[in-house]
């Protein structure tokens, strides 16, 4: 790019704003789940995340005090309050008492309720209801008030992931249980991989071509047409369910991947290097562990944050080979469906959930990231 | 990083203290209350199989799985087992990949009847025995039709009694809020005519009727089936209903395409449906009852199962806030008050004396009354030998009522039709039909679709 004079600057340009767009496109759901993170179930299905941060005209129904709360004055009988007790304040344009007429009457007005007595609301959501007879029921009157509302957000959705009793137990041995998966089934393919991929680039010996071939053919096989055969093998042999399975598991699905990028990664590296060493009488194991591996860092790294996001990410495999009847065994994508309840009730955790479930994944983004850019030309450039 | 670090090292500490699966405290102590102690004794008396383990898996979570534990836990106290329970939302396909692999658990809970009609097929369920089925024929309500329900036909082709149907819903009744009906002068219609009546008048008078959501990820249709259902029992015998679900008559019958359009005269209407006709594929079901409670109110009513009140907006207390009432029948039919249910079946995946004993302890009264107790989980009973008064609150007690004293009980028919058609073009035939295809085209390809 930089060889074409003149052109420079322009094209410069074109790919910042590009980039800048990309960054933004990707960045810009990201933040709307962030918001709705810290909003209420009600919130989130009543407005857009963006109304969120302004402050709003709402519809809202209040309700004044129950009928307990009366007190006698004089001849009267009269329930005295705010209608926002409790909740953010707000500003009232208008209110009715009527889900027919939501807007009957401006602040300061009076209604008329006949045998339910006299409401006046104000503006700041005082409202004293009198009436010449006693009060009964249990609910107070309905109060149908238009508002202008500050924005309002809550912790609430993070408070019930994390500090709720009954979830907190669940998801630190959640949290636990998936370190456990994820650490061995990211360490486990690299080390095997590492190996294979130096004897496919730098071993010679009958049959490697065709090898090499097998492995990116077993690339587009789908690992769920695995699932019930390999289970029912390690049921078989007697891994049963559990954490060595899972292991497994996850180390053969991510081998063809693990060997194909080291592979040809590894095969990028200057043969000089190699020859020199050979010459100089080191084996294979030698060359390997003192010239190949240093050299190889990047695409380790790099494939080892693909594996680690896709092991932590993983529901599928972990429901089949790790999550028995017991209950003893899950993993944090599983808790996290389980927290949305039997019908997916409690929805409204789900953004919330998945800024708790990424944090870990983003720290190790950002302690390997700067691999991960050289990483990902892996093989693709010599 | 380091920070992070220790601060996980921490919670290491913390962590191992947890032990797995600790025994559940028992939430009212035996002998006290209104309940059935004598079944729990007799049963006490009878089992006792010293520690044994017993997995149960099924789709509770949330309240609904702390209710069952709760229930569970006198279950492990009278026998001296270990029950486990794990809820998953993906229970459905993973009983399959375990029943395959032999992983199943000890006992499943299916919340259709034609997955559990697929394993036992196949040969992955145990039969209950006839013993069972006569328990249940004497002692719930409309007992054979339950029969019926946990019956299928096994891997040799012989029919017997597989699962057991406990925990009800009932499907027909309308959601509305009482006060809005008051503010607008509205009476609870008796007969479908006046619903009919009840649903113009309100249009008449410039509001929506309907609230309707057919959305639910991959079984998006399904309450457009219930509508269908309700319909086939108002507007045909039974009989036409199980031959219906029988596919003894084609699924395209004239009478069968009626039912569709009664259904189709409340949803294809653009002025009866909050947000218009189009929005009733796109709306999702939980999302739909919100529109009786929004300001001002977007519909009067809503056509749901005893457990969407989960879905209603924080704080709504049923009986006071919404309410519910019974979808009629016509006054013009004499069809009786037909109720449209469906229910939970528990059948054993991994035989063991462990599971037996719990089928056994659901034929007690006191494994209903507990539930029946407790908030969570929408627990209905057709058990004949509860005390009613036991159920948690008015609401609960008039819905458990509608189950025990329908004159018509019938089942979810798209539960009972083959999973090809009940679980596949049924839901996707009704979404065709909202969205404006016609009812004899819409009900020629599910009757190709049904298998032969």
């Amino acid at each position: 790019m930089s060889s074409i004079a003149g052109t420079k600057s322009g094209l410069t340009w074109a790919v910042h704003i590009s980039v800048a767009l990309l960054v933004a496109l990707w960045l810009f759901p990201t933040l709307g789940l962030f918001v709705s993170s810290f909003r209420t179930a009600d919130q989130i299905s009543s407005s857009g995340w963006w109304a969120s941060m302004l402050p709003s005209e709402q519809n809202r129904t209040l309700r004044t005090a129950d009928p307990a709360a009366q007190v006698q004055q004089g001849a009267l009988w009269v329930i005295e309050g705010n209608l926002f007790e409790g909740g953010t304040p707000a500003t009232i344009s208008a209110w009715g008492t009527s889900s027919r007429d939501i807007a009957a009457y401006a602040p300061g007005e009076t209604a008329d309720l006949g045998d339910d007595g006299r409401l006046t609301v104000e503006a700041n959501g005082d409202y004293r209801l009198e009436n010449d007879q006693e009060f009964s029921g249990r609910r107070g009157q309905r109060v149908f008030a238009t508002a202008r509302t500050p924005p309002e957000f809550t912790l609430g959705n993070y408070r019930n992931m994390l500090l709720d009793p009954s979830n907190r137990e669940g998801m630190t041995r959640a949290f636990f249980n998936t370190l456990t998966v994820v650490i061995p089934a990211t360490i486990i393919p690299i080390l095997i991989a590492a190996f294979a991929a130096y004897a496919l680039a730098w071993m010679r010996f009958p049959g490697r071509a065709l090898l090499i071939a097998a492995v990116v053919g077993l690339l587009v096989v789908p690992l769920q047409l695995a699932l019930i055969p390999l289970l029912k093998l390690h049921l078989a042999v007697g891994i049963g369910k559990g954490y060595l399975g899972v292991w497994l598991a996850h180390t053969g699905f991510g081998l063809p991947l693990a060997i194909y990028l080291l592979r040809n990664y590894m095969v990028g590296l200057p043969r000089d290097i190699i020859e020199n060493a050979k010459v100089d009488g080191a084996t294979d194991f030698q060359i390997f562990t003192r010239i190949i591996l240093p050299l190889s860092f990047p695409a380790l790294a790099s494939f080892a944050i693909f594996q680690f996001l896709w092991t932590w990410n993983d529901l599928l495999v972990a429901l089949v080979f790790l999550i028995d009847a017991t209950g003893e065994t899950t993993v944090m994508t599983k808790q996290i469906v389980e927290l949305l309840g039997t019908r997916g009730g409690n929805w409204e955790i789900l953004a919330t959930a998945a800024f708790v479930s990424i944090a870990v994944p983003l720290a190790v983004f950002f302690a390997m990231q700067r691999y991960l850019v050289r990483g990902l030309l892996a093989g693709s450039v010599k | 990083m380091r920070r992070m670090l220790m601060a996980g090292a921490a919670v290491v500490a913390l962590a191992v203290s947890f032990g797995p699966g600790a025994a559940q405290e028992l939430m009212v102590p035996i002998g006290e209350g209104a309940f059935n102690w004598d079944s729990y004794n007799a049963f006490a008396d009878k089992h006792d199989l010293g520690g044994a383990q017993l997995t149960i898996l099924g789709p509770w979570l949330g309240p609904d799985q702390e209710a069952f534990d709760s229930v569970l836990a006198y279950f492990a106290k009278a026998a001296n087992v270990d029950v486990r329970y794990t809820g998953s939302d993906s229970m459905e396909q993973q009983i399959v990949v375990d029943a395959e692999a032999g992983s199943a658990p000890n006992i499943a809970v299916f919340p259709q009847p034609g997955l559990a009609g697929d394993l036992a097929k196949r040969g992955f369920l145990t039969p209950l025995g006839e013993e069972a089925a006569a328990w249940m024929r004497d002692n719930y309500a409309a007992g054979q039709s339950w029969v019926d329900l946990g019956s299928y036909a096994g891997k040799d082709g012989a029919r017997s009694f597989y699962a057991f149907p406990y925990k009800a819903d009932v499907k027909s009744l309308v959601w509305y809020v009482p006060e809005n009906f008051e503010d607008a002068g509205y009476e609870i219609p008796k007969t479908m005519e006046e619903l009919k009546a009840l649903t113009e008048q309100i249009v008449a008078d410039g509001g929506t009727p309907w609230c309707i959501g057919l959305g639910s990820g991959a079984a998006t249709g399904w309450p457009a089936t219930d509508w269908v259902e309700d319909m086939m029992l108002r507007t045909q015998t039974p009989e036409v209903y199980d031959q219906w679900v029988r596919n003894d008559i084609p699924f395209n019958d004239p009478r069968v395409i009626a039912a569709i359009e009664e259904f189709g005269w409340f949803a294809r209407n653009d002025k009866f449906v909050a947000g218009g006709a189009a929005a009733v594929a796109s709306t999702d079901f939980r999302d739909a009852p919100k529109g009786l409670f929004s300001s001002p109110p977007q519909c009067y009513m809503h056509r749901q199962a005893s457990f969407i009140p989960a879905f209603f907006p924080e704080g709504t207390e049923v009986g006071l806030d919404a309410d519910f009432f019974y979808l009629p029948a016509y006054a013009g039919k004499d069809l009786g008050s037909p109720v449209l249910g469906a229910g939970t079946l528990f059948a054993v995946t991994k035989d063991s004396p462990a599971a037996h004993a719990f089928i056994e302890f659901l034929q007690t009264a006191i494994a209903h009354e507990l539930w029946m107790s407790l908030e969570g989980g929408g627990f209905l009973t057709p058990h004949k030998g509860v005390n009613t008064d036991l159920y948690v609150t008015d609401t609960r007690r008039s819905l458990g009522e509608i189950l025990l004293g329908a004159t018509t009980f019938r089942f979810d028919g798209s539960d009972l039709m083959p999973g090809a058609v009940g679980a596949g073009s049924f839901w996707t035939g009704m979404v065709d039909y909202v969205g404006g295809k016609s009812a004899e085209d819409v009900t020629a390809a599910i009757q190709a679709s049904w298998p032969r």
